[in-house]
């Protein structure tokens, strides 16, 4: 868990400014825990934060990880805070999930018409595979559900880790961001 | 009405003009973003080495005494004249703060990065608009607001020159004005480069158009390339069903929200103007929603 009023000088996230020095500070903390993959920061204490100050911290840093470290958020209350973050991770295309009382929220982008039930799918739970999908939906081909999977984490929405599976090939396990 | 004097009277930073006047007659009154948009346009005259002249007929008793209120002369270069007489004291040191409707100048320069002035600001929108059903939202958006347009003056801000920022309630015309003014480079030059490659479309437009076009879009929830600042400022303010008026070099809008929900929004445009640098921005809110 990082919380992010520990890495601003005071509850106001205020210029692109402050936001690339926030940023600094972010980058260090997560390189310096190689094997934490996911990263829930809190937003306790951030009474503000402005667009420009959202895109260059938070925003920039899950797009630089896209696909392999995944950053999400909670205790985010304030609408004009959250709105803040989304219309700031809309313009850099970048998904951002708000974690509140168990409920996932998407920021930013948002999935295609194809893809958002996978997305649901894989939100509900810890760790999925296509294969898993696949049997709860009828008429879907393990090749098209993978294709679903894989582009969620191409854009992303979830992280993924290969596995073995029972066949002897490669498989790929899909994990929720949060 | 100021626009119109200033047209009237020809370009001041026109070729040939050594000298340029401002008078105030009697009974003429200023509200506060016409006031930070004449500071800014005297010290840029000043600037480029003109010989500036405020003529206030009715001396501290009249524009002069509600200018020197709200901190004009202590922004105003010190080469400019000011008829009869500079103040002799500043009232906005001496009473600073002392008004809940008034945030006194502010002077915007990176270089000394007043950390609290976006805060202050929308406190003063808190305690203006606290009758309103909404304004909890509007003071965080209004926050958002203010940092974006005053962040936004810092990263622009490529001349000696500082930008301003002030705020005043006027509760017998139910709202408040506030202003955000600078001298660095226009928002147009700033937006322009980057629409070559992400709005083809947009970067195709007349300046005045564009910025009509900014501001239709930034209140579509589906913009797809919204939330750079000023985008992202607008469409807050228009949610909140503020008017907004912009100054570029040589365009005006004024943009007016549909109040209904069958009327559309208005943009009034004005083009050709005598040459202001910068952008400076005036929000309008309604004290009682």
């Amino acid at each position: 868990m990082i919380a992010l009023r520990d890495y601003m000088d005071d509850g106001q996230g205020w210029g692109r400014e402050q936001g690339r020095q926030v940023f600094q500070r972010l980058l260090d903390a997560v390189e310096a825990v190689q094997d934490c993959i996911v990263f829930r920061v809190s937003m306790r204490g951030v009474d503000r934060a402005d667009i420009s100050f959202a895109s260059e911290t938070l925003v920039e840093l899950a797009r630089r990880f896209r696909g392999q470290k995944g950053f999400c958020l909670v205790d985010l209350s304030d609408p004009d805070v959250k709105e803040n973050y989304e219309a700031a991770a809309a313009r850099k295309v970048q998904p951002l999930i708000v974690w509140t009382r168990g409920a996932a929220l998407v920021l930013g982008a948002q999935p295609s018409q194809g893809t958002r039930d996978a997305l649901d799918f894989a939100l509900q739970r810890p760790r999925t595979r296509a294969a898993e999908f696949v049997a709860e939906r009828s008429g879907m081909t393990i090749a098209n559900a993978s294709m679903k999977f894989k582009q969620l984490w191409e854009q992303g929405f979830l992280l993924r880790e290969e596995s073995a599976a029972d066949s002897g090939g490669v498989e790929y396990v899909y994990s929720r961001i949060g | 009405m100021m626009e119109a004097a200033i047209q009237r009277a020809g370009d001041p930073h026109g070729a040939g003009v050594y000298e340029v006047a401002f008078r105030f007659p009697v009974g003429s009154k200023l509200m506060i973003d016409a006031a930070i948009r004449l500071l800014s346009l005297a010290n840029q005259i000043a600037a480029t080495s003109r010989r500036v002249q405020l003529a206030f007929d009715e001396g501290e008793v009249g524009t002069m005494g509600y200018l020197n209120r709200v901190g004009f002369f202590d922004h105003l270069t010190r080469e400019i004249e000011v008829a009869p007489t500079r103040p002799t004291y500043s009232a906005a040191s001496v009473h600073r703060g002392g008004n809940a409707g008034l945030v006194e100048i502010a002077r915007i320069n990176k270089d000394y990065r007043d950390q609290s002035l976006p805060g202050r600001l929308a406190d003063a929108v808190k305690r203006s608009c606290a009758t309103r059903a909404d304004i909890q939202e509007l003071t965080g958006a209004a926050w958002t607001i203010f940092a974006e347009l005053i962040d936004n003056v810092f990263s622009h801000s490529r001349t000696p020159l500082d930008g301003y920022a002030a705020l005043q309630v006027y509760p017998r015309g139910d709202r408040l004005v506030v202003a955000v003014s600078d001298s660095g480079v226009g928002i147009m030059e700033t937006l322009r480069p980057a629409l070559h490659n992400t709005s083809p479309y947009l970067a195709q437009l007349s300046d005045l158009d564009l910025l009509v076009e900014i501001f239709r879009q930034g209140i579509s929830r589906h913009g797809s390339d919204r939330g750079d600042g000023l985008r992202g400022s607008a469409a807050k303010a228009m949610k909140f069903q503020a008017d907004l008026d912009v100054r570029l070099p040589y365009q005006r809008v004024r943009l007016i929200p549909a109040r209904g929900a069958y009327a559309p929004n208005t943009a009034h445009c004005f083009d050709h103007l005598p040459l202001m640098w910068g952008t400076h921005i005036g929000f309008t809110f309604r004290l009682h929603g």
